[in-house]
């Protein structure tokens, strides 16, 4: 549209006034955005009528004043109603933060959990250990307090039963209690035999070789059978399990009992 | 009047303060619009109240690039009473009731408030007539100048010389009130 024809046309004064249909309109306000000279005959057109309407202005009693603004105080709250849906997503989020927060929590706890699991299995298979070195050093402790009890017998008497010739190192000592009638020995500085021989210990009762059990290889402290009337200790080397009679040329040690 | 742009902008961004003070610069301007086209307080009252719940609604619709706020805010109650106005039911309410007879009669009394005052006095009065009947009685140019019974361009050009005396008038008055407040000073 012309410059000249909106301004000749009163187009400009239509359009103050609201009576221009859309399509005028936007034409209109093209223009005025195009021709500075339009915008401000806009200007002079909007505030003179502007300035009229104060002039005719009519007092409003105050009741439509409070009502509109309690009206809007209403729509506000409605609008403020769609925020509180935001405020549903606000708490949603702070529910989803904390559910996070909460598994990463119970992940952080469970690997806890299983790393104290393991230590406490630790625990107690260290437990179970120190329970059976526990065991086994109470057994050893009965045990040397059962040998140290009979060494110190005021009946046990002791021997050092000496290696010959074919056993020169070899030493065991024996405690022979004749009131209790028992006999014990310590093998602890016996050469070792290999696995086909045995060393075997013989009472001899009036020239007679009684059989006085086989030395077992394990152990460094035996109890022998006892054999009344014994004047002497023998031992012999014999195969592996033992022998019913002993053979002599294999004598390694003996003692004579007082 | 200088338009308090920020005003507006708190106005657009649903400050109530902002609605409470847009209200209380404009209500008076727009319900003069309003009664003097519907010329029914109670009417008009309600229309206003319509009119500014529209404004609080679109408010940020308003582009000030084309235009002055009070002239948006005009159209929009224009609109409002030109709405109610023109339905069929208030029309035939009016006739069946002989509603519309009495607020005509009724206003007559009253009709000092109506009357139009200001710099519009001291134009004459065809240019007093074309800008009651377009600015105040909601006519369009077209029905206006039917009304006023002259051609359509002479009655645009009623308006455009009324405007512009209007105009003279009011910065005339604005010199003077700087001035005033210079003196002052």
């Amino acid at each position: 549209m012309d410059k000249s024809q909106i301004l000749d046309n009163g187009i400009l004064e239509q359009y103050v006034l609201g009576e221009l249909n859309m399509s005028e309109k936007v034409r209109i306000e093209a223009a005025i955005r195009r021709y500075p000279d339009l915008k401000k005959a806009l200007e002079e057109l909007e505030s003179s009528l502007e300035e009229l309407a104060l002039e005719n202005a009519i007092e409003v009693p105050d009741e439509v004043k409070i009502e509109l603004l309690n009206q809007i105080k209403r729509a506000h709250s409605d609008i403020i109603a769609l925020p509180q849906s935001n405020n549903k997503g606000f708490y949603l989020s702070i529910a989803a933060s904390a559910a996070a927060i909460l598994c990463i929590a119970s992940i952080y706890l469970l690997v806890q959990v299983n790393s104290t699991n393991k230590a406490l299995e630790i625990a107690q298979e260290n437990n179970i250990e120190l329970n059976d070195n526990f065991k086994s050093l109470n057994e050893q402790l009965v045990e040397t307090s059962k040998w140290f009890e009979a060494i110190n017998d005021p009946d046990s008497e002791k021997y050092i039963l000496k290696g010959n010739s074919l056993m020169p190192n070899g030493i065991i000592i024996s405690y022979v209690n004749n009131a209790k009638k028992s006999i014990l020995i310590n093998t602890e500085q016996l050469p070792k035999l290999d696995a086909e021989h045995d060393y075997q210990m013989w009472a001899d009762v009036d020239g007679a070789m009684i059989d006085m059990g086989v030395i077992n290889k394990e152990g460094s402290m035996l109890v022998m059978n006892y054999i009344d009337n014994a004047k002497s200790l023998n031992i012999t080397i014999e195969p592996a399990g033992g022998n019913d009679h002993p053979t002599v040329s294999q004598l390694v040690t003996n003692v004579y009992l007082r | 009047m200088v338009q308090d742009q920020s005003l507006i902008l708190r106005l657009q961004s649903q400050d109530e303060n902002a609605f409470s003070a847009v209200y209380d610069n404009y209500s008076g301007a727009l319900y003069g619009v309003i009664l003097r086209m519907c010329k029914d307080e109670e009417l008009s009252q309600n229309l206003l109240q319509d009119t500014f719940m529209t404004i609080w609604d679109k408010a940020h619709t308003y582009d000030s690039e084309k235009g002055r706020f009070y002239t948006w805010a005009y159209r929009i109650a224009k609109n409002k009473a030109l709405n109610y106005l023109r339905k069929p039911e208030s029309l035939i309410q009016n006739e069946d009731l002989g509603v519309y007879e009495n607020v005509a009669e009724e206003i007559k009394e009253p009709i000092d408030i109506l009357k139009l005052t200001g710099s519009i006095k001291n134009l004459e009065a065809h240019h007093q007539e074309a800008i009651k009947l377009v600015y105040y009685n909601g006519l369009t140019h077209r029905e206006a100048h039917e009304e006023m019974n002259v051609p359509l361009g002479t009655f645009k050009s009623y308006i455009k010389q009324a405007l512009k005396i209007l105009h003279k008038s009011y910065v005339k008055v604005i010199v003077l009130w700087i001035i005033l407040v210079e003196l002052f000073k």
